[in-house]
This record gives C-alpha cells, sequence and structure tokens, in this order.
C-alpha cells in the first residue's frame, strides 16, 4: 500500500478532535452530605467550639471555616480510627470539654461481603476523594473472602535490594517518583506493522454498555482513560455519540448479540475487543429485558424499544479456531491500524484457547475469571463454571513461554480484580495488566448494592439510563474520582516495584516467587509483611 | 451378527495386556479446519487435491495436513489388480527411521505374506517445496494377506469362530495396527512410527505441514485415484507437532476427516471403552472413526444408522418420519446416544468396499449443522461429486479437473447444502462409484437412500465444437446482427431477452456465435456496458436452455464475461471508456480515476483471501481515491470484499462474479453489493444500510446482527440466517432456509419502520420455470424466541405447522402488511424476473395475498417481556463485578429449558389468569 493511499484511508475516518483531561488529583469529596466511614466521630452539645480539634487533626476530620462560629458536624469519613490514640493529635482525648467520641459506625459495619469487604469499598472511596491510598486501619490490599487473591500475599524484601529507596513518608510525593518506576505497557507485541499503542498504566476499564451505566458514568470512564493514557471499553451497547471526543481511548467491543457494532464504530478506535465470553457466565449468553430498553439504548443498540434484546452464546459465526481467525482478518480489514483484543472466560483449557487465539491474529488476549459478575448471573453459573482467574493467569502465561509465544502477545486478566494490590498479584501471576470494571464503579460511589440489574432505579445514578437520575452525578466530578482512583494505584504498584527493587511493572510479570499462598491455617493471618 | 460383534469386542481385552483402561484427555483442541473431497468416475491424479487445499490454506495453520486415496490404478503402485483389491495395503509412517527394520520384523514379516513392498518415493529434500518445516516421515508401504497358520491361531484364540475368514483377518490386521502403535507411538514420549493407513485400495498420507505439500513431498501429482479427501488442521496445542495427529484417521477400509470440535469427546471415549476400544492419538476425529468402524464393521449397521447414530433425528424431523422408521430410529438413538459426538462437527469419510467393487464419499454433518458444508454434483459423460468445507474449494477442484479432463465442467450441476439429523435429507449424503457394464457409474444419494439426480439437458456448449469450424448463421434473425443492434443501442435488456428467447433452440455452436458476437463487441469501450450488462443478464436469470447443460451454458457466459473484462485497458494505460481494469501485478498503479473512467475491473485472482494485501483492502483504497464502481471477478474465495467502506458510503456499486468469499458485504453501510452466482457463509453481518443481491445461494449466518438495509437472494440459504438481527433489515428470500431462520428477530414492528424477510419458498425447474419447493421452510425454529419483526411466508396451502415455530404465531396477512411487502415484491420481479403476479398464482388461479402469503410475528412472551416479577429476580448477594450487572446490562438468559416452557405460554393468558 502506498503512504499517499494510506493517508488517503486514514483521511476517510472522520474523527473529531480529541479531547485532552489533565492528570491532575485533586480532592473529589463525597457528593452526599453524609458520606459513609469506617467510624463515627460524635460531637455532644459539651462542645464549646473551641477549635482545639480542628487544629489538631492532619486528615480535616473537623472543620471550622472562617466566619463560622461553630465547628462543623465532623467529616468522620477521613477520621482514621483508634490507631489516633498512640498519636499526638488524637481529638477524643484532648478535647477540653471531653464532648468527642469515637464509634464503629454501623452502616459500614453492614456494607459490602466477603470478596467486597466493608473496608476495601471505604478505602476505594477513600482513594476517589484523595488520590491517595488510605491511611490506619483500613485494608485496601485485600477482601475477606478467604480465597482467590485473598490468600495471595506477596514476599517483599526486608530491604530494597536496590538503592532505590527513599523514605516511605515521601508517599504523598509521586511526581518525580513516575519518572523513576515505570508503569507503562506496549499493547502491540506482534510486530505486524499495524502502530504501537502504549498505556501509562498497566490497567484499563472493562466494557460496560450504554444501557447498563449512565452515559456519565461512561464518560467519566472515558476522560479518566485520556487523564492515564489508558483505555475505557464501550461494552456491546453500542458507541454513544459523545464518545467521539474521547476515540483514541476507547475500544469498541464486538460481543455476540453484535448491538451497536458498525464498521463506524470500529474504524474509529485505535483497538477493538472481541467478547466471546464473560468469566461469570461462561456459556450463557445475556438478555436485555424489554423494560430496560429504554428509547435511548434503543437507539443505541439499533433495536426498537420495549422489545426484550438477546445477546447469544456464542458468536453464531465463530465455532472453532479458523472462524476466530476469520473473525480477525475481518476486523483488521475494515481497520487497518486497530489492535485485536480476545476476551475469554476461563475454562479447563485457556491456555489452548489462548495460543488458538495467538496464532489467529489477537494483539491482547483477556482472560477473564470467574469472580467477576453479574448480579444477574445465575448463581449456578457464577463461580461454578469458570476457573478462578489466579489459576487460569500461569497456566496461560506458563503455556505461551513454553510455546515460545509469551513476548508476541500481551496477557489481560480481569474477573475480580479489586484494588491495586490485585493488579500486582495478578501481574506477579504472569499476566501483563489487567482490566477493570467495577472499582471504578465503586470509586464513582457504587455501595454494590446489587440492584443494578433490575432496570432503571440505580439508587446513585451509576448503572441507569433514567433522565432524571443520570443527574444525580456529573461527569466532571466522577472523572476526578477515577484520576484519583487510578492516582492512589500507581502509586501503590511504583511502591511495591520500589520494594523489589525494580524499575518497570514489566519486570514483576511471572514472578511467582514474589508471592506465597495461605494455606488454610494461615487463614486468619491477615497483616503483609 | 450379534455373536460376531460381541466375540470381536470381548477377545480384543486380551490384546490390551494388564494396563488400566481409561479415558485420556484429548490431546489438542481443533475447532477449525478444511476438508475437502471429491469422487470421479475416472480415477484423476492427486494434483486435483491440490488446488482446493491451497485455496483452504486459511483453514489450517500448517500444522498438519492430510491426504488419502480410494480407488487406486493398480499398475501405479507395482501390483496386479488382484493384489490390490484382495491385500491389505498397510502403509507406515517412520519419524525415526531407525526402527525400520524393527517395526517391519515385529508386524510385519513375521505375521503377514507380503506381495509387494517398497518405500515411497519422495523428493530428496523436503526443504526443497516452500514452507515445509518439519521433515515429513518416511513411509513403507506393504501389500499384504495374513498368513493362513497365523490367522487359523488368532481365531482359535480370540474365539472368533463366527467370523468369516476375511473378517477375521480383517480384525487381525486391525489389532496388528494397534499393537504397532502401542509400541511404536502411543506409548512413547519420543513417537517412532504408526500405521497411516491398513485398508485395502485406501492410501493416506500425513505430515506436519498444509496437505498440498503431501502431493508435492510424496511426488503424488500424477498419482490417480477415484476418491481423494484431504484435511487441513488448525490445532492450538503443543510445540511439538506429529503427523500422528493429523487427518485422516482411519477404521479399516475408511478414512475419515473431521472439521470441528466434540463438547462430549469424554463421553464418546468412554462409551468406546466401554466396547473396548482404546484410543491412542486422543483426538476427537480418532473417536469419531472408531465410532464409524464399531457401527459399520463390527455391528453391521447398515449406513442409514450410522448417521443416524452420530446426528440423531430429533424434534419435528423426527415425528416426520414413517413410523417404522421412528422405532428402528429410537432404538438406535436408546442405545447409542452416548456415543453420539455432541457440538461443530462434518464428517468426510473415503471408503473402498473391495468385495462390492464400490468406492464411496460421505459428507455428514452435525445436526445443528454447526460447521459450514458444501455438497456438488458434476454429472456427464465422466461424473464428479464433491464436499467442501467452502463453495470455492469446490469451484477449485472442479477447475483443476477440467483442465484435464475437458470431460469435466468447470462448474457443477448442482450446489447444496444438507439439513443436519432432518428428515428431509438426513443430514448425509453418499457418492457411490459402482460398475455398470465394464463403466464406472456414481450415484448420489442421501442418507434415505433418496437419489440426487440432476434434470434438464445434457449438452456441453461451453466446449469449441469438435469440428472446428466457425458456427455459420444466416438470416435476419442471425446473432451476430442481432447483437450488434442490440449494443449499438445500448440495449442490455433487449440483448438478454433475445438471448433468453432463443436459448432453448439454439444448438451450441449458435450459442457460442452469440457469446463470440458479444465478446466482440464488448473489446469496444463504448458498447462494453451494454455487453457486460447482458452477458450478466443471462449469467443470473433463469429461462429454458433447452437440451443444453445449464452449467455449461453458465461456464460459456462466464467465458466470455472475464474475455470481455480482460479487454479493458489497465489502469495507468492508454484508453477509452468507461473501464479501467487492475489486477494483482499492476496493483501498485492505483491511482484516483482519470478522466472518463468509472468502473474499475478488480481482478481478483491469485490476490490473498485475508490481510494487508488482500483484494477487499484494495478496493477501500480505490475508493478513498475517488472510485466508486467497482467490478470483481476472477474470485476464488476472497473474503471481505465490501468490508471497510465505512459510513454513509451511499452511490458505490460492487459487482462480483465468481467463486466469492466469507462475510461479503459484511457491515456495509449505504453501498450497493450484486453478488453474481452463490455466495458464501457470514454474509451480510451487521450490515447497517444499503442493497445486496445475491443471485444465487448463501451459506450460514446470513445477516447475523443485522441493523438494517435491503436483501435480496434469488436461491437457498444454509442454517442460522438473521439471528439477532435488529433495527430494520429487509430480506427476500426466493428460495428457503435451513434451521433456525431469523431466531432471536428483534427488529421492532415490521409494520411500523422494523424489519421483515419475506420467504417465498420457490425455485425453478429444468425449464427455467418458477416452482414451489416441496415445503416452503422445511426445517423448524423459525423465528425462534423473536420479539419483534415478522416474516411474511408464501405458503398458500398452508403446509407450515405451529411445530416448527418457536414462540411465534401465524398471523392472516393483513392489507397493510401487502402494502409493506408489495414494493419489495415488486423489486425482486425486476432483479430476476419473478413476477409478483406468477407469485401470487396458485394452481394457475391468481389469488388474493391473504391467500398466498402468511405472517409469522411475535408472540409477547413472558421471558422476553417486560414481567415485573422479573425483577430483583436474579439479584444475588454477590452483585455486580467486572462488566457485571454494572457493566452490562443484559440479564442472565434464563436456562433454556425455562424459556422454552415459558414460551409455550404467551404472556397474554399470563395476563389472563391473574385477572
Amino acid at each position: 500500500m502506498s503512504t499517499a493511499v494510506q493517508e488517503a484511508r486514514r483521511g476517510a475516518i472522520r474523527k473529531p478532535p480529541q479531547v485532552e483531561v489533565l492528570r491532575q488529583v485533586l480532592p473529589a469529596p463525597e457528593r452526599y452530605r453524609n458520606p459513609i466511614g469506617r467510624y463515627k466521630v460524635v460531637r455532644s452539645a459539651d462542645c464549646m467550639s473551641c477549635g482545639q480539634c480542628v487544629k489538631l487533626c492532619p486528615h480535616g476530620v473537623h472543620e471550622k471555616p472562617p466566619g463560622y462560629r461553630f465547628t462543623l458536624r465532623p467529616h468522620d469519613h477521613l477520621c482514621i480510627g483508634p490507631d489516633c490514640a498512640k498519636t499526638d493529635h488524637y481529638c477524643v482525648d484532648r478535647c477540653p470539654r471531653h464532648a468527642l467520641s469515637l464509634l464503629r459506625n454501623p452502616t459500614a459495619d453492614v456494607l459490602g461481603d466477603p470478596r467486597w469487604s466493608s473496608d476495601l469499598i471505604l478505602a476505594t472511596w477513600y482513594e476517589a476523594e484523595t488520590g491517595h491510598a488510605p491511611q490506619g486501619g483500613l485494608e485496601y490490599r485485600q477482601g475477606e473472602s478467604g480465597g482467590g487473591f485473598d490468600r495471595l500475599r506477596f514476599r517483599f524484601p526486608e530491604q530494597p535490594p536496590r538503592e532505590v529507596a527513599r523514605p516511605s513518608g515521601s508517599r504523598r510525593d509521586p511526581a518525580d517518583r513516575a519518572t523513576e518506576i515505570d508503569t507503562s505497557l506496549d499493547l502491540n507485541r506482534r510486530n505486524d506493522g499495524r502502530p504501537q499503542v502504549h498505556i501509562d498504566i498497566p490497567v484499563y476499564g472493562g466494557g460496560m454498555s450504554f444501557g447498563s451505566v449512565s452515559i456519565h458514568a461512561i464518560l467519566a470512564k472515558a476522560r479518566a482513560a485520556v487523564a492515564w493514557n489508558s483505555f475505557t471499553c464501550t461494552g456491546e451497547g453500542g458507541y454513544p455519540d459523545r464518545l467521539a471526543p474521547y476515540d483514541d481511548h476507547v475500544i469498541t467491543q464486538v460481543a455476540t448479540g453484535l448491538f451497536g457494532v458498525r464498521e463506524e464504530t470500529i474504524q474509529r478506535v485505535r483497538m477493538v475487543e472481541f467478547k466471546y465470553a464473560q468469566g461469570a457466565k461462561p456459556g450463557l449468553g445475556g438478555h436485555l429485558l424489554g423494560d430496560k430498553n429504554t428509547p435511548d439504548v434503543a437507539r443505541m443498540r439499533e433495536a426498537i424499544a420495549g422489545n426484550a434484546l438477546f445477546s447469544p452464546f456464542p458468536f453464531h459465526s465463530v465455532y472453532s479456531i479458523e472462524d476466530h481467525k476469520k473473525h480477525i482478518d475481518w476486523i483488521k480489514e475494515i481497520n487497518p491500524r486497530a489492535l485485536v483484543s480476545t476476551k475469554v472466560s476461563t475454562p479447563a483449557d485457556v491456555d489452548m484457547v489462548a495460543v488458538g487465539s495467538y496464532h489467529a491474529g489477537t494483539h491482547i488476549v483477556h482472560l477473564d475469571g470467574s469472580y467477576g459478575g453479574t448480579g444477574a448471573a445465575p448463581d449456578i453459573a457464577k463461580k461454578n463454571i469458570a476457573m478462578p482467574i489466579e489459576y487460569a493467569i500461569p497456566k496461560v502465561h506458563r503455556f505461551l513461554v513454553a510455546e515460545g509465544l509469551r513476548d508476541g502477545i500481551v496477557v489481560m486478566a480481569s474477573g475480580g480484580l479489586r484494588c491495586a494490590h490485585d493488579v500486582l498479584k495478578a501481574i506477579a501471576l504472569g499476566a501483563d495488566g489487567a482490566v477493570i470494571g467495577t472499582a471504578e464503579m465503586v470509586a464513582m460511589g457504587c455501595t454494590r448494592c446489587g440492584n443494578c440489574e433490575s432496570g432503571r432505579g440505580c439508587p446513585r445514578g451509576i448503572a441507569t439510563t433514567d433522565r432524571e437520575l443520570i443527574q444525580l452525578m456529573s461527569v466532571e466530578w466522577a472523572t476526578q474520582r477515577l484520576i484519583n482512583m487510578h492516582n492512589a494505584w500507581r502509586e501503590q504498584i511504583v511502591d511495591a516495584l520500589r520494594r523489589f527493587g525494580m524499575k518497570s511493572i514489566r519486570e514483576l510479570r511471572g514472578r511467582t516467587d514474589c508471592l506465597s499462598y495461605l494455606e488454610r491455617r494461615d487463614e486468619r493471618e491477615r497483616a503483609y509483611a | 451378527m450379534r455373536k460376531k460383534a460381541e466375540q470381536i469386542l470381548r477377545s480384543r481385552g486380551a490384546m490390551y495386556g494388564p494396563g488400566a483402561a481409561g479415558v485420556q484427555p484429548k490431546a489438542a483442541e481443533e475447532g477449525g479446519c478444511g476438508v475437502t473431497g471429491f469422487a470421479c468416475t475416472v480415477p484423476v491424479r492427486g494434483r486435483h487435491i491440490y488446488e482446493p487445499s491451497v485455496q483452504m490454506h486459511n483453514r489450517g495453520n500448517g500444522k498438519g495436513g492430510g491426504i488419502a486415496a480410494v480407488g487406486m490404478v493398480p499398475e501405479q503402485l507395482g501390483v496386479s489388480r488382484e493384489v490390490l483389491d484382495t491385500h491389505y495395503l498397510i502403509q507406515i509412517a517412520l519419524l525415526d527411521p531407525a526402527c525400520h527394520a524393527e517395526v517391519e520384523n515385529r508386524f510385519i514379516l513375521s505375521d503377514f505374506n507380503v506381495a509387494h513392498s517398497v518405500r515411497v518415493p519422495r523428493i530428496a529434500d523436503f526443504h526443497d517445496i516452500p514452507g515445509l518445516e518439519v521433515q515429513p516421515p518416511e513411509v513403507h508401504r506393504y501389500f499384504v494377506r495374513v498368513k493362513p497358520n497365523v490367522l487359523q491361531a488368532f481365531i482359535e484364540t480370540n474365539s472368533l469362530q463366527d467370523l468369516s475368514p476375511r473378517d477375521a483377518e480383517d480384525e487381525f490386521v486391525y489389532r496388528n495396527s494397534y499393537r504397532l502403535n502401542e509400541a511404536f507411538y502411543a506409548s512413547l514420549g519420543d513417537k517412532q512410527a504408526f500405521v497411516l493407513s491398513h485398508g485395502r485400495d485406501l492410501l493416506i498420507f500425513k505430515l506436519v505441514g498444509y496437505a498440498e505439500q503431501i502431493v508435492q513431498y510424496y511426488q503424488l501429482e500424477d498419482f490417480r485415484a477415484h476418491v481423494w479427501i484431504a484435511h487441513q488442521r488448525y490445532p492450538t496445542k503443543g510445540r511439538v507437532w506429529h503427523p500422528g495427529g493429523a487427518h485422516p484417521f482411519i477404521g479399516l477400509n475408511e478414512a475419515l476427516v473431521h472439521n470441528g470440535d466434540f463438547a462430549n469427546y469424554w463421553s464418546v471415549a468412554e462409551y468406546l471403552q466401554q466396547r473396548n476400544i482404546r484410543q491412542q492419538f486422543l483426538t476427537d476425529t480418532e473417536v469419531s472413526v472408531q465410532l464409524f468402524d464399531l457401527w459399520d464393521r463390527i455391528y453391521g449397521y447398515p449406513l442409514e444408522y450410522i448417521i443416524e447414530a452420530m446426528a440423531p433425528t430429533t424434534e419435528l424431523d423426527f415425528d416426520r418420519l414413517p413410523p417404522e422408521k421412528q422405532d428402528i430410529y429410537r432404538q438406535v438413538q436408546a442405545t447409542h446416544i452416548h456415543g453420539s459426538p455432541d457440538g461443530p462437527w462434518f464428517f468426510i469419510i473415503a471408503r473402498s468396499m473391495p468385495d462390492l467393487k464400490r468406492f464411496q464419499l460421505l459428507g455428514i454433518t452435525d445436526t445443528a449443522m454447526l460447521r459450514p458444508q458444501v455438497f456438488a454434483l458434476s454429472e456427464g459423460e465422466v461424473q464428479v461429486g464433491l464436499i467442501c468445507s467452502e463453495k470455492q474449494a469446490i469451484d477449485a477442484t472442479l477447475r483443476s479437473l477440467a483442465r484435464e479432463d475437458a470431460r469435466i465442467c468447470p462448474v457443477a450441476d448442482r450446489y447444496w447444502n444438507a439439513r443436519g439429523g432432518s428428515s428431509t435429507d438426513g443430514g448425509a449424503f453418499v457418492f457411490t462409484i459402482a460398475e455398470k457394464d465394464g463403466k464406472k457409474i456414481l450415484a448420489c444419494a442421501d442418507k434415505f437412500g433418496r437419489p440426487v439426480e440432476i434434470g434438464g439437458g445434457r449438452v456441453r456448449c461451453d466446449l469449441p465444437s469438435s469440428t472446428g469450424v466457425p458456427p455459420v448463421i444466416q438470416g435476419q434473425d442471425a446473432p451476430a446482427t442481432s447483437v450488434r443492434e442490440a449494443l449499438q443501442k445500448e440495449d442490455s435488456l433487449g440483448l438478454f431477452r433475445y438471448g433468453a428467447d432463443h436459448m432453448r433452440d439454439w444448438s451450441p455452436a449458435e450459442l457460442r456465435g452469440f457469446c463470440a458476437a458479444i465478446r466482440n463487441g464488448g473489446n469496444n469501450g463504448a458498447l462494453k456496458a451494454t455487453a457486460i450488462e447482458a452477458l450478466t443478464l443471462l449469467h443470473d436469470r433463469r429461462y429454458d436452455v433447452g437440451d443444453k447443460r445449464r452449467c455449461s451454458v453458465l461456464q460459456l457466459l462466464d467465458d466470455t464475461l472475464k474475455a470481455v473484462f480482460d479487454s479493458t485497458p489497465r489502469v495507468g494505460e492508454p484508453g477509452t471508456g468507461r473501464y479501467r481494469r487492475i489486477d494483482l501485478a499492476t496493483r501498485s498503479r492505483l491511482a484516483k480515476p482519470e478522466q472518463g473512467a468509472e468502473v474499475l475491473l478488480v481482478n481478483a485472482e491469485g490476490f490473498p483471501p485475508e490481510g494487508e494485501e488482500c483484494d477487499a483492502v484494495l478496493l477501500c483504497e480505490a475508493y478513498c481515491l475517488g472510485w466508486r464502481q467497482f467490478t470483481v471477478y476472477g474470485c476464488r474465495g476472497q473474503r471481505f470484499t465490501g468490508c471497510g467502506f465505512g459510513p454513509a458510503s451511499d452511490g458505490v456499486r460492487i459487482d462480483v462474479y465468481g467463486s466469492s468469499g466469507d462475510y461479503l458485504a459484511s457491515g456495509i453501510d449505504g453501498l450497493t453489493v450484486v453478488v453474481h452466482g452463490n455466495a458464501q457463509d457470514q454474509l451480510a453481518q451487521i450490515m447497517k444500510r444499503g442493497k445486496l443481491v445475491v443471485y444465487g445461494d448463501f451459506g450460514q449466518t446470513f445477516m447475523y446482527g443485522a441493523k438494517g438495509g435491503e436483501v435480496y437472494v434469488l436461491g437457498n440459504g444454509a442454517g442460522r440466517p438473521l439471528i439477532n438481527a435488529v433495527g430494520r433489515p429487509r430480506v427476500v428470500i426466493n428460495g428457503t432456509c435451513l434451521d433456525f431462520l431469523a431466531e432471536s428477530f428483534m427488529a421492532g414492528d415490521a409494520l411500523n419502520g422494523g424489519g421483515f424477510v419475506i420467504l417465498n419458498g420457490i425455485t425453478f425447474d429444468d425449464h427455467g420455470t418458477m416452482v414451489p419447493q416441496a415445503l416452503p421452510y422445511p426445517g423448524s425454529n423459525l423465528f425462534s424466541l423473536a420479539s419483534g419483526g415478522a416474516i411474511y411466508l408464501r405458503d398458500p396451502r398452508r403446509q407450515m405447522v405451529e411445530q416448527q415455530l418457536n414462540g411465534g404465531s401465524y398471523v392472516p396477512l393483513t392489507e397493510a402488511d401487502w402494502q409493506l411487502i408489495e414494493p419489495y415484491l415488486r423489486e425482486n420481479e425486476r432483479l430476476f424476473g419473478i413476477s409478483v403476479e406468477e407469485l401470487l398464482t396458485v394452481d394457475g388461479v391468481l389469488r388474493e395475498p391473504a391467500e398466498v402469503y402468511r405472517k409469522v410475528c411475535a408472540v409477547k412472551l413472558k421471558v422476553l417481556a417486560a414481567a415485573a416479577e422479573e425483577e430483583g429476580a436474579e439479584v444475588t448477594d454477590a452483585a455486580a463485578e467486572e462488566e457485571g450487572a454494572v457493566a452490562e446490562s443484559e440479564e442472565a438468559l434464563p436456562e433454556r429449558a425455562e424459556a422454552l416452557a415459558a414460551a409455550v405460554q404467551p404472556a397474554s393468558h399470563a395476563v389472563g389468569s391473574n385477572a
């Protein structure tokens, strides 16, 4: 192909000017009046508003704005709890009127579940608000499921092996750190003449379709992806026009229902993802009830409002590996510059699936393990069909290494990766990076109430297409929450790499020696090394 | 029979020794493959399996190829006819040539009388074959009979008294190979040797590479046989490859190749092990042929029951069988269902039946028809039956055969798909070559033994007349004059009518004269368009061709069209007229259309079927440079034609001639694609807008996930068309389709801007006259679980029944419906010459539309509707993660059974009972 022709073809794809979003950590406080925290700080009527507590607290729990006579109700979600008693700024002990008391917040105790523990949710909210990992007490590195990633621990060396250490107090000063430790990934390892795609963090956003989440949530994910030079994915509900300014950071998903998939939406992006299956319900399709198929959703999916919409399993046109190759060839023909990702669930022969995908021409194989998944997935499927992701990743990684193909393909892992340490563990098990979904939702304020599939009624205005509920959350606020969370994650990733003496996230890949597995008797052991 | 089977199976136990039985996991995943096979009444050279194999390169990955030949010529093997017919032809592959002596001594010389043995010739250095990376095995060939005393001892030791000596000898050979494989292959980490084939008049080769490399390496270009099959393998496990895993696999006198992947390998292997049959190569294909061998040679089932055991007849099709067949099939299913391969599969089997002096080629598809398959039959002095994964591979085979033997026409008389597990054809076709009056004849029959016969004329007209005298045409009505006049007037329709009206009576020579006249005119730049249009109409439309073979008329028109196309100036060359031409050699000259140039002719021959250099990419590039009209000719299965033009491609038109490939017109959004001939699989997937016209049949998953567009099809379709289509696709299919038409159709309200399919269920008789098919739609699952859109069925005799639906319902056609569909039928008339009045005429009487057409519309099903009780029903403690309830809002598809159960009860009933 001559250059002139190439240029002509590229020019034929009309792309609007791409928007830039600053990668900047700014406070993004909870959008509800009374944020939920682990603790409750109660100020009694004895308070005389002397302002002592305001001076003491470095976490911003107490606030008395200029010109106010009284101290505000404590921002107790920022409180680090009883551990503070050991410090010299413990307000409860130092209040001259003994007007302050500290309790566990009963609301926090009913939040979450063993996988997404109350602590993890609160910690994610904290990260989204502040851009940094929480201090003091909140467990932000793992859940309480007693299995999966919660059984894995990093074996950090006593001292970082190389002279890369800095005082740990500088954790909040990431700017100079960023130049030092590399968390970026190249997504094209095929050397096939297609452009290189580079992401600055080893994480991108999973598919969330229009119809399942609000347009604000979709746009916020896209804007955060721009800020972090990463990606978000359309899911299978179509490509909203408002995503166009972020085309360079959007993955178009081609899923089994083919809803909203058009040549145009394949041509405008740098990456296309085939969704063959979801880890939560491999072998089952999807089904959007007629009720949820609102006029907006219907327009996007090019269906008629009010009708139920099916996503079959599997692709009707793909029953074998050579069909898959043909499928990939098709997308490559439509968009000569796009990379192709293949998202598969984790059956027992997932290693062969990965190798087959490589030979079929995919750039990325995306393994979706069984912890992920939907409130809507049948219980019988969830956690019973697919292989847990922590088994699937090393199986695939080792097989690719044995085949001599590991450096020709990128392995992304998803399916219940909740926090930065889950990402790190997935990489240490052999993935190149991770795809996340729920964590971003939580950062936007999701409480994991689990009612998201029941229609338009998401109480937090995230998983909804209801025009009024959407207004509960602004794009700008949600964007900032996501940018902050990714910053907090990146700091944790950088910190972990430093402790291992690694200069790049790529060094961690497949380093299972950095991990230890807790046997059952150690189950109670919760502390990190 | 029962005694015999028991004796064989029981005594096999001893062969295995003390080692524990047990099913081992599959050694490789290999969904994908390309399979091809043909049977010919004259022995033909191995080079003819070369072309289709090359054509289906992209269905394999070069990690395994194999071919089999059946019905060979004794002289070329260095034996007598008697030896070829009576002796077992054992071919052993030596991966490690050092073990030759040991293999020969232990497994050949000790027990067999050898009539002839040879080390199979091959080329000296495998590196001379481009792309071949692994040393193919050294192959030794033996023609043997079991020594009488050995056979006697074998019968006694194994208590096989009830077997005929031949049956016992068969079993001895079978076990001998098992033991050889066990000793030198299955038990070893480093594989040393295995048996390629051991049947009579049957030969197999395999290697790590592509199938056609076998032909080159073992120098089989000129090796002749009646039946050939080949396989391109696409395995995905392991870096170390052995040819042992490649297809074909053997029973005794049969070789089987397979495209697909079982979901129940374990169950099938277990079923076999319960019958003392163990596995050595651990692939789906091995167990498939073990099943065939068990049911055929050991149980002695007729072929029909074997096919039934493999692909059971179900649902409505079962009910449609005669009661006596139902009784037998029920027994077959009850006994063998656990051994029935489940999942996508398609088998091609070549077998020799030396005692009957017959050869067979079989194709069997699974019940759900999940793998692509095309059958074809070419009649004439030399008959050919063909089975392939893709039609284009059939065309390649016939082209190759025709080049060598002019008696074979490059276009088959008939192409068709099998309907898996059906009562109509049983999903299997058998080509049998038998001897009659000293001459080999080929007969084709379906599973039930019903013959496939080609009617119509028998006279070939695509060949130059043997006398060599150019046809002399005189008189006012002489073609040459009329052609010249019509061309001058640019009256392509008139020219077509003239040709179509005279075709019946013309002699081949006159027809050729007519074509030559058009060709001569078409060489002229100004007249070219009219010539092309007229030839294309003659090629596409149906009319009476008299005593001539229609396929040969088509071939002649193809040749003429090609000549007209080829006489066009190339891009960048001086020339006049609207047309410019480009081909593989000149593709780099592609440039903006010069003044006056409008149509870009692309000679697709030689272009790769996919990838950066394929012709589909060339079209996109030309489009970006300003070209708007394209004619692609000489297609050899090139894929993705029309893909990649992007949105708003209105005004673009692509005409496709030849064997078009998969994914044609997929995703088009505005442009028009016209296929002059049959199309293949995955046509018009996700089509958004625009128009597609197919002057022939189409393959699997047509318009999957389509959003809109207008489509007109002259012929039939394979399975699963229009699945998951949404929006407003509007489709006219004049033939019929296999099962699952418009499953999960979601195209709104047809009368209110939604989509629909008109299914006419007609075909054409030998005189080109429209006739109804036996059933407008033979399958079940029509409009299954659809939530929107409609099907308009031409069913004047009300042959369609409730059981063919799954969730929809038949309703009478209203005036509004007719007003909606009539314009599409008018366009259909314009395109195909199928007049609306003719469609409305039943038994010679013009009827009201509502008497002829029926509408199938969606019933508001409980499972599909926005039922309130669904809300929260699926909410669970562990709520959304990843793309879950949060990410994807799709509800879980309810268990199929639930869905079906609910489908039976329309929501309206539910509401009624609540009230």
